[in-house]
C-alpha cells in the first residue's frame, strides 16, 4: 500500500490559490524529494497534507485512511512526523521538553538510548533551554523529536537551510539513516545536490502544481529541465 | 505616622498579590489567544458575587473559596466555546466582543443580584499588631493565600505535560498540532484557568472589599497596566508589576489620596512604555 497519496489537492491563502492540483506519491521506505523555487507552494503542500493549510479540494490519503475525517493534531500518533521549516523549536522550553512534547506518557528507553547514541549532544543539553543549542543542534533536536514519536513517514522542510556547511553532510546522513529504517521520508529542498543524493524520485514544482517527475539520474541528465524550472545549473 | 505609612504598604502588597493572581490570569488569556479581555475585571467582581452568595447560602466561606475556582473554569470554557473560539485571532474583535460580555456580566448581577454593595464578614477574624497597629489576619490569610495560588501555578506551568503544552502552543501553535498537541483544547483550558484566577481572586478580596456589580470596572485598567509594566506576555513581570503598583499606590495613598495614587500608577507605566517598551521586566524567560 502506498504510504502517502495525495490527489489534485488545492488550497488558498487568504483567497489567493497557492496550491492549484497537487498529486504526488510516497511509497513505503521510499525518500522522495519536492523541488521547486521559493513561493510555488512547496511547503503550503507539506501543510495541507498536514492539515495545518486547510484542503479546498482533492484527497489525501495515508497508510489507506483518508485524512479528511483527521483532525491535524491526530496525524502525529498516526505515524506522520513533521519538521517544519526553521526547525519549529520551542527556545524557551528546555531539549527535553521539546523532544518529549508529543508523547503524553513516558518515552520509549530504549529509543531514547538509541537517539542519544547518535546526538549525544541532546542528552549533554537535555536542561538547556533549546534556544541556546546551535542551527546545527536545533536540527538534530527537530528530527530527534519526530523519531521519539515513532513515525512511518517523515516530512522536512528545508532541513538544511541556514546550517552551517561544515554540518549539512551529518544532517544529510542523519536523513539517509532514518530512511534506512524503513521511515518514509518527503523532503522539501532548495538544496539541489542534497535532495538528488538522497532521493529516489524527484518532483518539481511550479506554481502551486507539481510540472515534472523523475529519477536523479534522468535530471542529471536534464539539465534544461533544471535550469527551467529551478533557475540553476547541475 | 510611619506606623500608617507601613500598614498602607502592606495593604498595597495584600492587594498586590491578590491582583497578581487576576492579571496572571489576563495575561496567559492574552499570551495565548491574543484576546484583549474586556472582561477580565468582571470576572473578579464575579468572583466576588458568588463567594458572598455560596457562603451565605452553604455558611462557609471555606466551602465557597473552595468552589468558586470550579465554577470560574466552567464558565471561563463555556465562554470561551460561545464567544471567544468564533473571533479567535482576531485581536480588535475580541475587545468588541468582551465588551458586550463585560455589560452582559455587569447588568446581569445587577438584575440578579441587585445593585446595592454589601459587606462580607471576613472568615477569619482578629488582628494581629504589625508595625505597633492592629491589622486583620484575614488580610495576612489572603496575602499568603494568593501568594500560594501563584507559585502553584508556575509550578503547574513548568512541571506539568499540560502546562508544557500552554507554553509550547503560546509559541508555535502550528509546530505543537503536527507534534500532536491537542490545540483547540489547550486554548479552551487556558482560557478557564484565565478565569478561574479571576473569580477566585474575587473570592479571596470579598471579605476585604464591597461586593457589588461594579467592582470590575476598578480592577480592570489595574491589571491591564500590570500586564503592560511587567511587558506583554512575561507572567513572572505581571506578577511583580502588580505587586509594585499596588504597594506603590498604598504608599503615595499614605500622604495623598487614592487618586494621586492611580496617576502615579500611569505615569510609571508612561515612563516604562517609555524607557522599556517592553516592559520593566523584559529580560525576563517567559
Amino acid at each position: 500500500m502506498t504510504a502517502l497519496a495525495i490527489d489534485d489537492i488545492t488550497a488558498e491563502i487568504g483567497k489567493i490559490p497557492v496550491l492549484r492540483g497537487v498529486s504526488l506519491k510516497v511509497e513505503p521506505g521510499e525518500t522522495v524529494a519536492l523541488l521547486g523555487r521559493n513561493g510555488v507552494g512547496k511547503t503550503s503542500t507539506l501543510r495541507a497534507i498536514l492539515g495545518l493549510l486547510k484542503r479546498t479540494g482533492g484527497s489525501a490519503r495515508y497508510n489507506g485512511t483518508n485524512l479528511d475525517d483527521v483532525p491535524a493534531h491526530r496525524l502525529a500518533a498516526l505515524g506522520i512526523g513533521y519538521v517544519p521549516q526553521g526547525r519549529g523549536m520551542f527556545p524557551l522550553l528546555t531539549v527535553k521538553e521539546n523532544l518529549t512534547l508529543g508523547l503524553s506518557g513516558a518515552p520509549d528507553p530504549t529509543l531514547m538510548a538509541d537517539i542519544f547514541r547518535r546526538f549525544p549532544r541532546l542528552e549533554e543539553r537535555l536542561s538547556q533551554a533549546a534556544g541556546t543549542l546551535s542551527g546545527g543542534e536545533q536540527q538534530m533536536l527537530a528530527l530527534a523529536r519526530c523519531l521519539v514519536m515513532k513515525p512511518s513517514l517523515i516530512m522536512l522542510d528545508e532541513p538544511t537551510e541556514g546550517i552551517m556547511p561544515k554540518l549539512v553532510s551529518q544532517i544529510r546522513h542523519e536523513i539517509a539513516e532514518i530512511a534506512k529504517r524503513g521511515i518514509s521520508v518527503l523532503l522539501v529542498e532548495q538544496n539541489l545536490r542534497t535532495a538528488l543524493r538522497l532521493a529516489s524520485r524527484v518532483y518539481l514544482m511550479e506554481r502551486g502544481t507539481i510540472v515534472h517527475e523523475a529519477t536523479p539520474a534522468a535530471l542529471r541528465a536534464d539539465p534544461s529541465t533544471v535550469h527551467r524550472y529551478l533557475g540553476v545549473s547541475l | 505616622m510611619s506606623a500608617l505609612v507601613l500598614a498602607l504598604a502592606v495593604n498595597g502588597l495584600v492587594w498586590g498579590l491578590i491582583i497578581a493572581l487576576i492579571a496572571l490570569g489576563l495575561s496567559i488569556i492574552f499570551g495565548l489567544l491574543d484576546i484583549i479581555n474586556v472582561a477580565h475585571g468582571d470576572f473578579f467582581m464575579l468572583g466576588t458575587v458568588v463567594a458572598l452568595v455560596l457562603t451565605l447560602a452553604t455558611g462557609s466561606y471555606w466551602l465557597a473559596i473552595a468552589l468558586v475556582p470550579i465554577i470560574g473554569f466552567a464558565v471561563g470554557l463555556l465562554l470561551e466555546r460561545i464567544i471567544i473560539r468564533p473571533t479567535i485571532r482576531q485581536a480588535s474583535l475580541t475587545i468588541v466582543t468582551t465588551f458586550g460580555l463585560s455589560m452582559m456580566l455587569q447588568e446581569g448581577v445587577r438584575a440578579t443580584y441587585g445593585p446595592q454593595p454589601r459587606r462580607m464578614a471576613a472568615p477569619i477574624e482578629g488582628t494581629i499588631p504589625l508595625f505597633g497597629i492592629d491589622y486583620d489576619v484575614y488580610r495576612i490569610f489572603a496575602a499568603g493565600f494568593a501568594a500560594l495560588c501563584l507559585v502553584a501555578f508556575f509550578v503547574f506551568l513548568t512541571r506539568t505535560k499540560l502546562g508544557t503544552w500552554i507554553r509550547a502552543v503560546r509559541h508555535d501553535p502550528e509546530t505543537a498540532t503536527a507534534l500532536g498537541v491537542p490545540v483547540a483544547r489547550i486554548c479552551a483550558i487556558t482560557f478557564g484557568l484565565g478565569t478561574a484566577m479571576a473569580l477566585l481572586g474575587g473570592a479571596i478580596a470579598a471579605p476585604i472589599t464591597t461586593v457589588e456589580f461594579r467592582t470590575g470596572v476598578d480592577i480592570l485598567p489595574f491589571c491591564f497596566m500590570a500586564v503592560i509594566i511587567g511587558g506583554l506576555g512575561n507572567l513572572q513581570g505581571t506578577v511583580a508589576a502588580a505587586v509594585l503598583l499596588a504597594v506603590l499606590e498604598g504608599l503615595v495613598t499614605s500622604v495623598t489620596d487614592p487618586t494621586i495614587a492611580r496617576i502615579a500608577s500611569l505615569g510609571l507605566m508612561s515612563i516604562a512604555l517609555l524607557l522599556r517598551p517592553h516592559g520593566l521586566f523584559s529580560g525576563a524567560t517567559r
